[in-house]
């Protein structure tokens, strides 16, 4: 494990124009296959989101507030869930500097998610449906996972390649923007920024430098490459 | 001996429609045949590579432009069209679940004969033609009735045109959404105060501090896409200024729960606050107090409102000295019995600060001229109600359905499915096996969204926008076009009717009806010839103004306000205040099982139907969350789950709308419970409903049943600890 990871792409995320819409989940739901489990499975806690928007709660009535937080897998740079997949089905990217999960070769021992501090790995404890002709609408790039298989975000990497082999053709570098993770995409407020890290001129570099920003239980030494940009401000 | 279809053979028929495509000359060996691939695709598609559709999203009304991925015939991703005026390269939850309606499972394959439920008989097109022809013969023209949705506008336009020329009915448009935002309040207020009835377009992203009554413009209000960028342009679009948002409501919603400070005020009282509001920025800014406030008294609409004094003055204080200050009605504050005087003096606050048709302030929609520039508001619950009068003394002997679910979305006191029955013919086009279609006698499919021709005129934004929509996919399954079927039956009816509809299919009335903006102002592209312009259209999704196009309003109207103290319907020591899910909006998406399974924002509930209650409200009432109560209202009682809400008024109960589907396919069915079984039927002065003016009791079941949720009950209120 690298002692200080540079990081290559990372995500920006300001909590001040974020309104919980929730549409960077479904966005992802339909970029990554996510499947949908029932109203069953997800008050077990077995949903498959990949982000979740969360609702925290400020103060009691009439001084409340809400607070939304979108988490997802916060691609690591020290990832706690690496050193402990006994068949090296997690782990990390040597080019890409994300976490990586290969589903053929997870063997379901659920160590991982066991071990990640920010609930953002998912297990198929099942095989989930799409009765056809809903299964049309699956994205070509992306695996369909079967049961016993963890999951979790992964910054889009089939955009990420896309970028970088179209790039590589013209013999250029990955322009600032042209990859979008689906949430960010979709984001109403362009609340979600994503980027090259290693660039201290792109739009993300720039954002994670912001003195509102601040990285998910970073004191845990996980060096998380999505930066939160707190918001809330009086009236001045 | 049965024939068997190889994959190979499929392949082949599959890839016969791209046969006929047009011969894409390339290379030595294009002569007068092209080569032939064995395997062959559906038209425009490259083997690897995506293709890319501008079209328009009809999960609302708002219009906002899609770009959808299609990967070898298929949809497979919805993204924003980033040119798009409205969308701006943006989408909403609801528009990302698109392709989730085009696949489902439980569409209406093919035209069928049911019969009011008692059957299911498939039939074929020309029959079905033959039903629509038929009932346009047989009936007299003013027995015949068109009950449409707030979307598509082409179809409305149509229907309005085969109407006029037939001598029948105009049709009727009607939306659980509109009747939410009390949009014909808007209207009809903006009518009064600015002498003409536009949309208003409230320019939130040039504004420094915001003031909104209930509008939840970053959930459902008319134009949410396009509203949630303005709001993000407002907050941090502008370097060393932060837009300041204050929202006025009694629930805290999702659109309120962004803003910096919430004012939980009581139901109703929207107008007296806006009003003392009014005079105490009047008073700050050292001007004498306007017209239309002048008749009232500062301290009996303090008493009346029951607001703290000092809050109302500090926050008048931030209205009068922001440079671009502004208030917008909506929602909720609308719904009222005493509605429409609400939206007339929080309407006024804009003239107390001048802000009318300057950047950051008030201005009027302008519709893009196609066929003509007027906005077709939906129509008033109170005119539905006159359409189901006349249905139930048998005025009406045929009622066409297209783009709305009435027996779902209707206050179910209205009575809709019995005046059904009085009706002789009812033919639904919907997609779905909804309730509406479940009474009908035919359900003749429309094609979905993705597989559409049409346009859509915006509302609620800066330029002037017709959004274009075309299909992404050939139909999945044996659906058609209703304004095929229409046109079709005219032709097929015959006589005068005929000859007044000449158009020869649904794309050609399209055409007709746009090709007049080819030399209209300020179009953002130019085209030689109508096909040229034709083909842009469908190219970039549409037609808009480069520039803004809203125009500013007249100066606000002297006539003195009566703002009257709320009123409500019904008895019991609780508000019910339902509002449309930020999720599902009107309900039509709850067959998107990925809708079903995002968490509302706000609870983060998810599959069900909950009640949100004050946690002190639900301690005296001695429940807690997950235990079901019975909502009981003079129009009908619901069953729900406790959800305990910190930030809502202790004397407000609030219900999402969306839920209770009795039909529309297996992910809807048999959840939650839709709170129009328990809405009154008062409406306001301009014909809204009066959603949020009854009064409700509730009853414990002594039964649980428990919401599923994202959010982790380990402490929360002490649970679990």
């Amino acid at each position: 494990m690298a002692a200080e990871e540079k990081g290559k792409w990372g995500m920006v995320i300001d909590q001040d124009i974020c309104t919980g819409c929730n549409a960077c989940v479904v966005a992802c739901a339909m970029e990554n296959n996510i499947p949908f489990v029932g109203e069953d499975e997800t008050a077990y806690g077995r949903g498959m989101h990949w982000i979740r928007v969360e609702r925290q709660w400020e103060g009691h009535f009439p001084e409340v507030a809400a607070v939304y937080q979108p988490v997802m897998c916060q691609q690591c740079g020290r990832a706690p869930c690496e050193p402990v997949c006994p068949v090296f089905a997690t782990l990390h990217s040597e080019t890409e500097h994300i976490n990586l999960q290969v589903y053929n070769r997870c063997i379901g021992t659920r160590y991982c998610a066991n071990n990640c501090p920010y609930v953002a790995r998912r297990f198929n404890w099942f095989d989930y449906e799409w009765p056809a002709p809903l299964d049309n609408h699956l994205n070509p790039d992306v695996t369909v996972r079967g049961r016993g298989v963890m999951e979790k975000c992964t910054f889009c990497v089939q955009r990420i390649k896309r970028a970088e082999d179209e790039a590589a053709a013209e013999g250029r570098e990955v322009r600032d923007g042209e990859v979008q993770p689906a949430c960010a995409q979709a984001c109403p407020t362009d609340a979600i920024i994503f980027g090259r890290l290693d660039d201290p001129e792109s739009r993300v570099s720039k954002a994670a430098r912001s003195k509102r920003g601040e990285r998910l239980l970073e004191d845990l030494g996980t060096q998380p490459k999505v930066t939160y940009l707190k918001g809330g401000a009086r009236y001045d | 001996m049965s024939k068997k279809i190889s994959r190979r053979d499929f392949l082949k028929l599959a890839g016969a429609g791209g046969a006929a495509a047009a011969l894409t000359g390339c290379g030595p060996a294009s002569r007068y045949v092209r080569r032939e691939p064995y395997t062959q695709m559906p038209e425009y598609t490259h083997p690897g590579k995506s293709t890319y559709f501008a079209t328009t999203c009809f999960e609302c009304s708002a219009g906002c432009g899609l770009l959808v991925r299609t990967f070898q015939g298929r949809a497979i991703k919805v993204e924003g069209n980033p040119y798009h005026p409205v969308s701006g390269g943006k989408t909403c939850a609801r528009g990302q679940a698109t392709v989730e309606g085009l696949y489902n499972p439980d569409r209406v394959q093919g035209p069928l004969r049911v019969a009011r439920g008692a059957a299911n008989e498939s039939i074929n097109w020309d029959q079905a033609i033959g039903v629509v022809a038929g009932a346009l013969t047989q009936y007299q023209p003013d027995e015949i009735a068109f009950l449409l949705g707030m979307a598509p506008d082409h179809l409305f336009d149509l229907v309005s045109e085969l109407a006029a020329a037939g001598g029948a009915r105009p049709p009727l448009r009607f939306g659980a959404l509109g009747m939410f935002e009390a949009r014909n309040t808007l209207l009809k207020a903006t009518g009064r105060v600015f002498a003409q009835e536009a949309m208003p377009f409230f320019d939130m992203a040039n504004a420094d501090v915001v003031f909104s009554f209930g509008a939840n413009y970053l959930e459902t209000w008319v134009s949410p896409v396009a509203q949630a960028r303005a709001f993000s342009s407002m907050r941090r679009g502008k370097p060393g200024r932060r837009g300041y948002i204050v929202h006025f409501e009694p629930r805290m919603s999702q659109t309120a729960s962004v803003a910096d400070e919430w004012v939980p005020i009581a139901p109703g009282t929207e107008g007296l606050v806006a009003a003392a509001l009014g005079i105490m920025v009047a008073e700050a800014r050292g001007q004498r107090v306007p017209a239309a406030y002048a008749s009232l008294n500062l301290e009996d609409l303090l008493k009346q409102a029951d607001v703290d004094e000092e809050v109302l003055r500090r926050l008048a204080q931030i209205f009068a000295e922001a440079r671009e200050p502004l208030a917008i009605p909506g929602g909720s504050a609308l719904g009222q019995i005493n509605g429409l005087e609400n939206a007339q003096a929080i309407l006024m606050l804009n003239a107390v600060v001048e802000n009318l048709g300057k950047p950051g302030g008030v201005f009027l929609s302008q519709v893009a001229a196609v066929r003509d520039d007027a906005y077709h508001r939906p129509n008033t619950l109170y005119e539905i109600y006159q359409l189901i009068k006349d249905m139930r003394e048998g005025k009406i002997k045929a009622l066409f359905i297209h783009g709305v679910n009435p027996a779902f979305e209707l206050p179910a006191a209205l009575a809709f499915d019995q005046a059904l029955e009085k009706v002789e013919l009812v033919v639904s086009f919907a997609t779905f096996p909804d309730e509406t279609a479940r009474l009908a006698d035919y359900i003749l499919p429309d094609h979905a969204g993705l597989e559409s021709w049409g346009y859509q005129k915006v509302v609620g934004v800066g330029p002037a926008v017709v959004s274009g929509a075309q299909p992404v996919v050939l139909p999945v399954f044996d659906t058609r076009a209703t304004a095929d079927v229409l046109l079709a039956a005219v032709q097929k009816a015959g006589g005068a009717l005929a000859t007044a509809l000449p158009y020869k299919d649904e794309v050609d009335f399209i055409r007709q009806s746009v090709a007049g903006l080819r030399r209209a102002a300020g179009g953002h592209y130019s085209a030689a010839d109508e096909a040229t312009f034709f083909s842009r259209f469908q190219q970039f999704g549409g037609w808009w103004t480069q520039e803004a196009a809203a125009a500013a309003p007249q100066a606000a109207s002297e006539q003195p306000l009566s703002v009257a103290a709320p009123e409500f319907d019904g008895e019991g020591e609780l508000f019910l205040l339902p509002y449309p899910s930020p999720i599902l909006g009107d309900g039509a998406g709850a067959n998107r099982p990925w809708l079903q399974e995002t968490p509302d924002p706000t609870t983060t509930v998810m599959w069900n139907t909950w009640v949100e209650m004050n946690p002190e409200t639900a301690r005296e009432l001695g429940v807690t969350d997950d235990d079901v109560i019975r909502l009981v209202t003079p129009y009908g009682t619901l069953e729900a789950s406790v959800y305990r809400y910190p930030a809502i008024r202790p004397d407000v109960i609030a219900i999402p709308f969306g839920q209770g589907h009795t039909a529309l396919g297996r992910y809807a069915e048999n959840r939650g419970a839709n709170p129009a079984r328990i809405l009154g039927v008062k409406v306001n002065k301009a014909g809204d409903l009066a959603f949020a003016a009854t009064r409700v009791k509730v009853e414990k079941t002594g039964r649980q049943r428990p919401l599923a949720r994202a959010e982790d009950r380990v402490g929360v209120y002490g649970d679990g600890e």
